[in-house]
């Protein structure tokens, strides 16, 4: 397609690298550079929307208050984005940096722009349309998805007995990703839920990750459902689960049920087959590099430990 | 799917439509994929043209971005926390139940979850003087248990039959017919509007969800797990659409392997996201096998409290009346201490 001047200076403008967006969750020089994309995955109460949140704050909020100050589309395809959650992250971020002014919030929030989506058609069509602003705004560097399994089912029950019409929406919304993530240089993030029960309790319908027993080291959540040309996409797999219960923090905190939540610890481990500049020729072979972390969640958002 | 259609916007007309067939373009997906230019020299159409057809539809049909700073803005004017009407749920819930948001009670049979449910539905509409949809899956609503609970709240008959009247019951036994309540529930929400009595709706209520939805998984999944999430979808946009606060009830399994381990609550892993708080309703072990009232209500999803918070409650709160209802809240505190 013809491109305008305007177009290709948008293309070519530096989009600023998300690399260093949280060092303590990836691999040692191995954040997500341009063109990458992220994938949350874990069961209900794992912490993945607060690390959703967490992730999101530091791009909007001003280099002051330790921020990347670069916009962000949030692509609501749950109905889930909590605004009044994400304030009070931002309010406690902004305060820590040393005086909260209302005006300070506001430009947070007008970096982010959220666009709420009820099917994979929907989504399909509003990421062509959301090409536009990747064309024009230059300070647009990340793209959220919360959730990309939303329409799974739906899919799959749309798609009848045919897996390739079953996965064709997401399939092709995955390419396209491919090529806004070449063209535009953004940054990819996105969540799947875990929607399988583990096999090892096929008589527990609502098994979760909330069981007592620690599920992140068991196959559990581990095999990716959703179709190829998504995971192609993947480069760092962020495996979100609760520690488990009644380990050192958790056990240390004697006083009261409030205090135990207060201290809920939640695991990620991250698996980054990000290719560093120099194997990006030979990408049949990318490295793998892992990275584990924990942290525990407050008023004002996480805090890693 | 959307199917190209002539007439769809300008310049798609019937000869197009048929010329894009041709190409292999069936759909508003396929044309908005597509190369352009390439399907325009297969199709004989202009590029321009072609390009403009592709604009708008495109803008017919994505959805719209929105600044986060005119979301909060928009959100702090409408969100409205309901009041339950009891002091201790109104407590876990961080004042009440959220407009914008899906709230769920999970607990096994006899828990309260339905008590409840009725017990919010008459405080809205008496207290509040809003409008509440209430979908009844299981029979068990009762017109004679929300007057006695009326009753409870006030003595003036016609008071009772205005807020009887704001409760707009609904009874679906299958999924089909609660999708095709809930479908049509945007343009019912309103017209309840301009209608007399008063009070917009605030609530909708579907107790039990799970009655409906779990018969349906199971065997070959597909189906019933999209059903599923179409009512889940449903109902989020009704909430964030309209400003309404969803409350649903769900039952509960044991988790873990024998079926000995921990409560949760039903309708497995892809539901469990689904409401943003989650309420475990409970028999207190104190209570015995006598018919005491008094429930457990433990606080186990929420982005705004600390979990497992726990209180203590009575059932008939509800249906007492609450003349001197300070003694009793009094009462209620030390109780959970």
């Amino acid at each position: 397609m013809a491109e305008s001047g305007a177009q290709l200076f948008a293309r070519l403008e530096p989009r600023r690298s998300l690399k260093h967006i949280e060092p303590r969750l990836f691999p040692d020089d191995g954040g997500p550079d341009h063109g990458e994309v992220v994938e949350l995955h874990g069961t209900e109460g794992t912490g993945k929307t607060e690390l959703l949140y967490h992730l999101l704050c530091r791009c909007v909020l001003p280099a002051a208050a330790g921020g990347l100050e670069t916009d962000v589309v949030f692509v609501d395809t749950d109905y889930s984005l909590d605004i009044l959650r994400l304030v009070s992250i931002l309010d406690s971020r902004l305060s820590a940096a040393g005086g909260l002014e209302e005006a300070e919030l506001r430009s947070c929030l007008s970096r982010l722009l959220v666009v709420h989506c009820s099917s994979s058609s929907q989504l399909l069509l509003t990421l062509h349309f959301l090409e536009t602003a990747f064309s024009s705004r230059p300070s647009l560097s990340l793209l959220l998805i919360d959730s990309i399994s939303a329409f799974y089912w739906l899919d799959r029950c749309e798609g009848g007995a045919s897996v390739s019409k079953q996965e064709e929406k997401l399939s092709k919304c995955s390419e396209l990703l491919g090529r806004l993530l070449r063209d535009y240089r953004i940054t990819v993030f996105a969540t799947s839920h875990a929607i399988r029960r583990s096999y090892r309790s096929p008589d527990a319908p609502g098994s979760s990750s909330s069981s007592s027993s620690s599920s992140c080291s068991s196959s559990e959540g581990e095999r990716p459902y959703l179709c190829r040309s998504w995971q192609r996409l993947v480069t760092h797999r962020l495996l979100c689960c609760r520690a488990e219960a009644g380990g050192n923090m958790a056990a240390a905190a004697g006083g009261g049920n409030k205090e135990q939540r207060r201290r809920q610890v939640f695991s990620v481990h991250c698996t980054s087959s990000s290719s560093s500049s120099s194997s990006s020729s030979s990408s049949s072979s990318r490295l793998k590099a892992y990275r584990s972390s924990s942290f525990y969640v407050t008023d004002g958002g996480v805090v890693f430990i | 799917t959307m199917i190209l259609r002539d007439g769809m916007c300008p310049g798609l007309d019937e000869e197009l439509v048929r010329e894009l067939r041709a190409a292999d373009i069936k759909t508003v997906e396929d044309l908005v994929s597509s190369d352009v230019e390439e399907v325009a020299q297969k199709c004989s159409v202009s590029y321009k043209a072609l390009l403009a057809v592709r604009r708008v539809l495109l803008a017919q049909h994505t959805a719209f971005p929105v600044s986060g700073a005119d979301l909060y803005e928009e959100l702090l004017s409408s969100t409205a926390i309901l009041s339950t009407g009891n002091p201790s749920l109104d407590k876990l819930l961080d004042s009440g139940v959220y407009t914008g948001e899906i709230t769920e009670l999970s607990g096994g049979p006899g828990s309260g979850k339905s008590q409840v449910c009725f017990g919010v539905a008459v405080h809205i509409s008496h207290h509040l003087k809003q409008r509440v949809m209430y979908v009844d899956t299981t029979g068990g609503l009762s017109a004679s248990r929300l007057l006695q609970m009326l009753q409870a709240e006030s003595s003036n008959v016609e008071e009772q039959m205005e807020a009887l009247q704001r409760i707009h019951i609904f009874h679906a036994f299958d999924i089909f017919s609660l999708l095709s309540y809930l479908y049509s529930l945007p343009a019912t929400i309103q017209q309840v509007c301009v209608s007399v009595g008063g009070g917009s709706v605030k609530a909708v209520i579907v107790d039990s969800v799970s009655a409906i939805i779990s018969p349906i998984l199971g065997g070959k999944q597909n189906e019933g797990m999209s059903l599923m999430i179409q009512v889940a979808g449903v109902l989020r946009r009704i909430a964030k659409d309209f400003n309404v606060a969803a409350l649903v009830t769900n039952h509960v399994t044991r988790g873990g392997g024998g079926g000995g381990g921990e409560v949760q609550a039903g309708l497995g892993l892809s539901w469990s996201h689904v409401p943003r708080t989650r309420i475990l309703l409970e028999r207190t072990e104190s209570a015995g096998t006598g018919h005491c009232s008094v429930r457990s209500a433990t606080l186990i999803k929420s982005s705004r409290q600390p979990c497992h918070i726990k209180e203590q409650f009575d059932l008939q709160w509800w249906s007492t009346s609450k003349e001197g209802s300070a003694a009793k809240r009094k009462l209620d505190d030390s109780d959970s201490r």
